[in-house]
């Protein structure tokens, strides 16, 4: 029963140009994503300028969640293994200490868009939801933004 | 009979062509200069889109225009990031992948910027949709006028 599905494949896929196309791809991807969440905020402030349907208090996940986009792509993987020609600024350890900050403020950034969506706008049964679920949208699509530029791109085509 | 183009050997070496009028003599810088004609045409045409968006009788608004500072924002981070990238001959860096990512948020802005407008109803759909369709002209002239002219080995000279 094991194993039943080990001798599937997806179709062939021909693109021998992939490789090296890959970090423009992601980065294309990543950058789409990171600007739409934020037009879906700017739409529902703008729909919504009153701080009673949509409290200016809900951007901070949004500016907090583009904090952590630029601390987690500002070391390279190359830093955090220790593979690089230079320290940089902090050494190794200072780069993985500023990594795991920049994800942590990327996880609680999404976890409190969440709460906002959930814990306020579905639970209080708020009429104009669109804030919420901007609030929503624009961190999760951060959040995804900074891993899939993040872990996408590789480093071997630097050079 | 003197005239202008005898001052100007550029004018001279053109009239001369067009007087001996044959395929055969296109050579390389005839064909940038018919490029460039070509570019200057297709932005022509963008713009005049995004004009049309505001000046019709039935829109009548002029926020559109302001996609016209994402238009001038968006060749920037290409040009800053092969300026800076001369010497290294990789086909990708850190550099190169924040450039594509910002110039995709640019283009990302450019879209939603007349979305949003449309959405809060300060400008119609309709203006809205030819405000799009001009960024579409206006962002493939721009990335035909660095598929022509982006090359180092264009000889400036030849001018």
């Amino acid at each position: 029963m094991s194993g039943f599905l080990d001798n599937c494949r997806w179709p062939r896929c021909e693109c021998a140009d992939f490789g090296e196309k890959r970090n423009f791809i992601v980065s294309v991807i990543s950058g789409v994503m990171f600007f739409t969440g934020w037009w879906f905020v700017i739409d529902a402030a703008a729909l919504y300028p009153d701080t009673e349907r949509f409290n200016h208090a809900f951007q901070t996940p949004g500016v907090i969640s583009t904090v952590a986009f630029f601390m987690i792509n500002s070391v390279s993987n190359g830093q955090i293994r220790g593979e690089a020609y230079t320290t940089g600024c902090m050494g190794q350890t200072g780069a993985r200490i500023w990594l795991f900050l920049g994800f942590l403020l990327a996880f609680g950034a999404l976890i409190a868009a969440s709460w906002i969506l959930f814990g306020f706008y579905v639970v209080g049964n708020v009429d104009p939801d669109w804030p919420g679920i901007a609030v929503f949208l624009q961190n999760a699509l951060i959040f995804f933004s900074a891993f899939v530029f993040k872990f996408g791109r590789t480093e071997d085509l630097w050079g | 009979m003197a005239h202008a183009s005898q001052k100007c050997g550029w004018c001279y070496s053109q009239t001369n062509y067009f007087s001996s009028y044959s395929f055969s003599s296109l050579n390389d810088r005839d064909y940038l200069f018919h490029r460039l004609i070509g570019l200057a045409f297709a932005c022509a045409l963008g713009v005049t889109f995004l004009v049309l968006a505001c000046a019709l009788p039935e829109y009548n608004n002029w926020w559109p225009m302001f996609v016209l500072f994402f238009y001038v924002l968006s060749p920037l981070p290409t040009i800053v990031a092969r300026r800076l990238s001369n010497g290294y001959d990789s086909s990708s860096s850190a550099c190169i992948e924040l450039c594509i990512f910002l110039t995709t948020g640019i283009v990302v802005s450019s879209i939603g910027l007349p979305i949003v407008l449309a959405h809060v109803a300060v400008i119609k759909w309709g203006a809205c949709a030819l405000v799009i369709s001009g960024n579409v002209v206006v962002f493939l002239t721009i990335l035909g006028y660095f598929k022509v002219f982006g090359n180092d080995d264009i000889d400036y000279s030849m001018w």
